[in-house]
């Protein structure tokens, strides 16, 4: 079964106020008013000074338990939001492998579901080990990137996105925080290729987003009051408010407390999420927890995972 | 979920739906008067996020603040429907 033996996570010590952001972004008063009042945003991270591996070298550099362990390590997956991040021939990914003496393993990045790439990286990684011959072979995903476009900092009338990353060991048979289930529902119907469907996005949105956790939690054998801590992507609070009141959900167990601290973090806000929900005791042994995000792009995806701790 | 009609003070919600109809007015773009009855997202083109814009600025005229975490938007589909949730679900600043 699919394990999370260790996460680390790399959140930059700048946070820039959601207000600095108005000039640069050309958001209004009033769009930076409700930023604030309603989707809970304070503040937002960056890194001006790290590339794009040097803030995925930043996130694996705290996982202690990959030292000594590098030989061990067989896939690194790379789970990114943005399809194109550097020019070509430059390969972060392929950069990061070589100076944590990873260069043995076999390492791609997926994209696909945009801000949701972060669990399928985690499910693919298992999936990976459950085939590999070798009982004890690892799996490195990783997530993390640069909000370097103001299309890569601003999601209009949603979320603001800032800069970390983390890194995660993933066995395929380790002791703790055992993955139970993991449901995605691919819906391409909301490519904007297709034309203009986001007022529809946004009326499905919460529904299709209580379908998957429904599920997922359904999969795992669990009812939903069986879930201790909800690990949210941080997309912003009326969301996650408003899809817990459509649950029948109490919000004081989603972990909402980074939305502010952080902003929207692309893939990483659920490893984020997890450190924080360690760091304040608030998993124990045996708790069920779900992480769910929703990456829209090309399309749009809903994810939600539930796990053991 | 609406508040009944019962839990509503009327002159509250009056002066609701005269903030509403003010805000909205400006926010579509509609010259012609705006009744309690219309359907927000259907009649009117209010969008999540504009709705939201319609909060923050009813707030901000009223000197309120909604319990937006109790709304269920799904079933507040009028003008009338909304002002009676804010009404109800409503404390000052």
């Amino acid at each position: 079964m699919t394990a999370l033996d260790a996460v680390s996570v790399y959140t930059p010590a700048f946070r820039v106020p959601i207000e600095d952001l108005a000039d640069p972004l050309g958001l209004t008063d009033i769009q930076v008013r409700l930023f604030r009042r309603f989707h809970g945003l304070d503040q937002v991270r960056f890194d001006p000074d790290r590339s794009p591996d040097g803030l995925l070298r930043a996130a694996a550099e705290g996982l202690a338990e990959l030292r000594g362990q590098e030989h061990r390590v067989r896939y690194v997956v790379h789970g990114r939001a943005m399809p194109v991040v550097v020019p070509y021939p430059v390969n972060p990914l392929h950069d990061v492998c070589r100076q944590l003496g990873l260069g043995h393993a076999l390492a791609f990045t997926v994209t696909q579901q945009s801000c949701a790439s972060g669990l399928l990286a985690v499910d693919l990684a298992g999936r990976l080990l459950a085939g590999d011959p070798d009982e004890d072979a690892l799996a490195l995903v990783l997530t993390g990137e640069k909000a370097f476009t103001r299309h890569a900092r601003l999601l209009p009338g949603t979320s603001l996105f800032g800069e970390g990353a983390s890194a995660c060991l993933v066995s395929a048979n380790g002791p703790r925080d055992r993955m139970l289930s993991f449901v995605c529902a691919q819906r391409g119907e909301f490519d904007g290729e297709f034309g203009d469907r986001e007022d529809d996005f946004q009326r499905q949105y919460r529904p299709s987003l209580a379908e998957v956790i429904n599920r997922a939690v359904a999969d795992a054998g669990l009812a939903l009051d069986d879930i201790r801590l909800v690990l949210p992507h941080n997309v912003n609070v009326v969301t996650w408010q408003r899809l817990c009141t459509l649950m029948d959900f109490p919000v004081r167990r989603v972990l909402l407390s980074n939305v502010p601290e952080n902003g929207h973090l692309f893939c990483t806000d659920a490893f984020a999420n997890y450190r924080t929900a360690r760091e304040r005791d608030l998993l124990r042994e045996g708790d069920h927890y779900l992480v769910a995000t929703v990456g829209a792009g090309a399309g749009a995806t809903f994810s939600a995972m539930v796990f053991q701790h | 979920m609406t508040a009944p009609d019962a839990q509503v003070d009327i002159a509250s919600r009056d002066r609701v739906v005269q903030a509403m109809t003010t805000v909205l007015k400006r926010l579509v773009e509609r010259q012609e008067p705006i009744t309690e009855d219309m359907h927000m997202a259907d009649e009117l083109g209010v969008s999540s996020s504009l709705g939201l814009e319609l909060l923050l600025e009813v707030e901000e005229q009223l000197g309120i603040q909604i319990d937006v975490e109790r709304m269920r938007p799904d079933e507040l589909l009028t003008v009338g429907q909304l002002a009676t949730f804010i009404a109800a679900n409503s404390r000052p600043w």
